[in-house]
């Protein structure tokens, strides 16, 4: 036969078998499509998971997740944070704050169709008392319970050890249910509660694939209606650029965690929404003050002079926040003055009559009246002519917003008389040597809670460190201030917002004119959505909220609604009819050769 | 032939028996040559494999920082709270029990659990392992084939546009960051083009069945491993390429030659064969090299295997993690360098002469 003959032959069967099984290709997943019409709403992760243990989990996503599977009885509002009810429909305290008693919904059911009732919360905290790890992974609000108990099915009282009003409203314990974990042999383990999980929040862990999706199917049953879409993916993308990509593709609803740069690629592209909204996020100096233990020992090699509350003044005075802010953020932040973020409206101090302004000649002027003069070299030494103020500085090498910002402060502190050595460390060894008291300035940083308690105390006596090796990590930087513990305990008692702020304020008044961290900038949360496929999501809070990161409850998940067509996500069809076609190529190549080799073993012979 | 021996004198017997023992002489030397031969390589693999194990808990206590930050970076926690996650993760051991638990746990198999995961290492390997296999393992295949091939046509036609266009292009590539070029395949295939997903092994809504999810992680794979594939190649094809052209020159080939083959005869049947023999210690390292061989492009496709996990873990540190993983990785080079040298034995009769 002739060869050319031959081939054209099986070319015209192979593309007859390829059209053929093009056409099945398309009509299987297609048909497949039709039955399960999933809204899935698609949000880019990159964090890892703990544990999926709501007594035991840490991480953001995995707080993310337990908010979503289960309920806590109070939870902090969509608006402005304040408690609203959650499991809990109403709350009293006794007069003396050691009881509480909650009212229970009767109208929440678990996602397998249980009712939940009192005795399930009732066991939930008991947990946290009689759990030996439970109670320890949870110490700081465990150790203040006495009892907890469900005298009926819509009833939960709560004993405490000494009142914290604050605490009982704000911790987040998710309430599991007792017919399910009772069951299990160790509610501590990590592994504990297996998917899928069994909670009465709007949705629920379903499915986990490492490094690929956690999957959460709605809860249809929801008490306070069911959420709008059927299920929450949490998608993997190691890269922020590679979630961004995805995001303009479609193939992925919400990515968070973004740079100026991206916003602005993003900003006004069809069917994409940013949303730059104001953060929990502060970016910090911690100046070394002096590193103590508790019994006073003092350790680590911090330069002398930033002991001395003038030098630390002068070094605030003399930077410019909001040239911060413009320059290394884009202007996306807000400078900051003390710890608690400008979100938290009700806790944040505006600094009032002692905000402390850029003035490199008011900074100067600090330093000349406090004796530290300035040597040939134009840097300054010690009243009495001691060590020039030769300070280190310290930054996240992997930050590249932290050099900017050191760049400009070391600009400014230079021109007050101090000599700055800059140095990018990686983050383990920042922090080891933070610790350890070794190091004059550092970059610190924290997200912030709606309980300012947190944050306030990790600059209490209490939590200072026993030994100087650098291993107790509770204290953000060694302060120690009688009254400051005072006012901390007093906050933690008072049951009325308005007098509690008013101590919160006062305590932020406190480190504001001490100066032992000079709080820079709080950072705008900077996110974007496919508005072509997801609207009505309640930010948190509600004026130039944020979407990703919210606290206390998953508001926006709750309340997203599918808009548009769905995406026809999966497989494209021209995958499947390549594959198909590819098939055929290879069979009838496979049947050519076979062909040809007969062939030209017919003309050898 | 045989046929005749008999009709002979007693000759024939006294050089069957002058020669057999010879023969059983040349045997037993062989053998225990061999023996020699493999005891040699397998201790040293094995030492190897035991300073692997020793100094994989100590390089990675070099990486600074306290896995506890990690845990607690998100919401500040009080001392005790700090003391009761240290002695979960046994971190409040002596560092000579912690590393004794380790080479004990090692050893007997128990990898012991990751700090960030807090499960079991031997379940995260497991379950990336697949994933790693599938990625490097095809951009492996890939680029050996795609090497070789170029490499002996390169090699055949020195200085021919043939061979200065694909020696350049190989060269651009294998130079070229990983990071860099997933990036750029990224943004052109997946983001402008819109052909491929951006990244992943599979989409969230891929139907369980068989057939839909191999074909997705089939179309997933191919950036991935297109990427992969263009940074390695090179490699074996100037490893082939200059192979054939030690051989080029040789007599045989001008036999061949003169015997009236033809032109790609003597490459194919007569050449190449030749130059693979130094080859075979690159495909073996290149098997070696499967396990830990795509790091990069993992992580630049958030590819689930076991490259994203190492770099996760150092991130952390995950000690446990990356403790578990060098020593796999190391330990699959060591093994596949052993296999190329045994293998060395029965293909390359230079070995078992110098004993």
């Amino acid at each position: 036969m002739n060869p050319h003959a031959l081939i054209r032959r099986c070319l015209s069967g192979a593309a007859a078998l390829a059209l053929s099984a093009g056409a099945l290709a398309v009509a299987a997943p297609g048909a497949a499509a039709q039955e399960d019409e999933t809204d899935s709403l698609l949000i880019a992760t990159s964090q890892e998971v703990d544990t999926f243990n709501p007594f035991k989990s840490r991480y953001t996503l995995t707080y993310n997740t337990n908010m979503m599977s289960y309920d806590t009885l109070v939870r902090a509002g969509a608006d402005d944070y304040q408690p609203v009810p959650g499991l809990a429909t109403d709350w009293t305290e006794s007069a003396d704050g050691l009881e509480w008693t909650f009212t229970i919904r009767d109208d929440a059911t678990w996602s397998d169709g249980e009712p939940l009732t009192a005795q399930d919360v009732a066991y939930t905290y008991n947990l946290l008392i009689e759990n030996p790890a439970i109670h320890d992974w949870n110490i700081d609000f465990s150790a203040n319970l006495v009892s907890a108990e469900a005298p009926d099915d819509t009833t939960f009282v709560l004993t405490l050890l000494a009142p914290a009003p604050a605490e009982v409203l704000n911790r987040a314990v998710f309430v599991v249910p007792e017919h399910i974990w009772s069951a299990y042999p160790d509610p501590s383990a990590d592994d504990a509660n297996q998917l899928p999980l069994v909670g009465s929040g709007p949705f629920q862990v379903t499915e986990y694939k490492p490094d690929e999706l956690i999957r959460l199917d709605a809860n249809e049953d929801y008490w306070a209606g069911a959420p709008g879409f059927d299920e929450v993916v949490f998608d993997y993308y190691a890269e922020t650029d590679a979630a961004v990509a995805a995001l303009e593709a479609g193939e992925v609803d919400i990515v968070n965690g973004l740079n100026p740069a991206q916003m602005d690629a993003l900003k006004g592209q069809d069917g994409i929404t940013v949303n730059n909204a104001q953060g929990r996020r502060y970016v910090s100096l911690t100046i070394n003050h002096g590193t103590v233990t508790q019994d006073g020992t003092e350790f680590g090699d911090g330069h002398p002079a930033l002991k001395d509350p003038v030098v630390r003044t002068a070094m605030h005075t003399a930077i410019d926040k909001q040239a911060l802010v413009d320059t290394v953020l884009d202007g996306n932040g807000t400078p900051a003055t003390s710890l608690i973020p400008a979100i938290f409206e009700q806790w944040h101090w505006d600094g009032g009559d002692d905000l402390v302004e850029f003035d490199l000649d008011e900074a100067n002027r600090l330093l000349d009246e406090a004796g530290y003069a300035r040597g040939e070299d134009g840097v300054r030494t010690m009243p009495g002519g001691g060590d020039r103020l030769s300070f280190r500085f310290y930054y996240h090498a992997d930050e590249t917003n932290y050099a900017t910002i050191v760049d400009f402060v070391t600009e400014w502190w230079t021109q007050i008389g101090l000599e700055i050595k800059p140095e990018p460390i990686e983050q383990g060894t920042l922090n080891d040597l933070a610790y350890l008291g070794e190091f004059d300035i550092a970059f610190s940083g924290w997200g912030v809670g709606p309980n300012p308690t947190e944050q306030l105390g990790m600059h209490t006596c209490a939590v200072l460190p026993t030994l100087t090796d650098g291993t107790e990590r509770a204290s953000e930087n060694s302060y120690c201030n009688p009254e400051f513990d005072a006012l901390h305990e007093q906050q933690k008692l008072e049951s009325d917002p308005d007098a509690r702020a008013e101590i919160v304020k006062e305590q932020q008044r406190m480190l504001y004119t001490d100066a032992p961290v000079i709080w820079l900038y709080y950072q705008n949360v900077m996110e974007a959505y496919r508005s072509d496929h997801v609207t009505g999501m309640l930010t948190q809070p509600a004026e130039n909220g944020m979407i990703t990161g919210q606290e206390g409850f998953t508001w926006s998940y709750w309340s997203a609604q599918p808009a548009g067509a769905s995406e026809d996500g999966g497989t494209p069809a021209w995958v499947w009819i390549t594959v198909a076609a590819a098939v055929v190529l290879v069979a009838a190549a496979g049947v050519f050769f076979v062909l040809r080799r007969r062939k030209t073993a017919d003309e050898r012979e | 032939m045989t046929d005749g021996m008999p009709s002979g004198t007693t000759e024939p017997a006294d050089g069957a028996s002058t020669e057999a023992p010879s023969a059983g002489r040349s045997e037993r030397r062989g053998s225990s040559g061999f023996g020699r031969y493999l005891l040699k390589h397998v201790g040293g693999a094995a030492v190897s494999l035991l300073l692997v194990l020793f100094s994989s808990f100590f390089i990675f206590r070099l990486i600074a920082g306290d896995p506890i930050d990690q845990l607690t970076k998100e919401r500040p926690v009080t001392p005790e709270q700090r003391e009761a996650m240290r002695a979960e993760l046994g971190l409040d051991k002596p560092l000579w029990a912690q590393f004794v638990d380790y080479i004990t746990g090692t050893l007997s198999g128990d990898l012991g659990s990751s700090f960030q995961f807090r499960r079991p290492i031997f379940d995260l390997i497991v379950e990336r392992l697949p994933a790693t296999l599938l990625l490097s393992g095809t951009g492996m295949v890939l680029a050996v084939l795609l090497g070789f091939w170029i490499g002996t046509r390169s090699g055949w036609r020195q200085g021919s546009r043939f061979d200065k266009g694909h020696v350049a292009t190989g060269l651009l590539l294998y130079s070229a960051p990983t990071f860099w070029l997933g990036m750029i395949v990224i943004l052109v295939f997946a983001r402008y083009l819109g052909l491929f997903p951006v990244n992943g092994m599979r989409s969230p809504d891929t139907p369980p069945e068989f057939w839909p999810q191999a074909v997705d992680i089939g179309y997933h794979l191919v950036l991935p491993v297109l990427t992969y594939t263009a940074v390695v190649y090179a490699g074996y094809l100037m490893i082939m390429r200059s192979s054939l052209l030690d051989e080029i020159g040789s007599d045989y080939l001008t036999t061949a030659r003169a015997k009236g083959l033809r032109d790609d005869e003597v490459r194919t049947k007569h050449a190449v064969p030749n130059a693979l023999l130094p080859t075979v210690t690159l495909v073996f390292l290149a098997l070696g090299g499967v396990v830990n061989g795509s790091i990069v492009t993992e992580t630049v496709f958030s590819w689930p295997g076991l490259g994203s996990l190492f770099v996760q873990s150092i991130f952390y540190p995950d000690r446990p993690v990356l403790q578990a993983l060098f020593v796999l990785f190391s330990s699959s080079t060591i093994l596949a360098v052993l296999g190329a040298e045994i293998l060395y034995w029965f293909i390359d009769p230079r070995i078992r002469r110098s004993g």
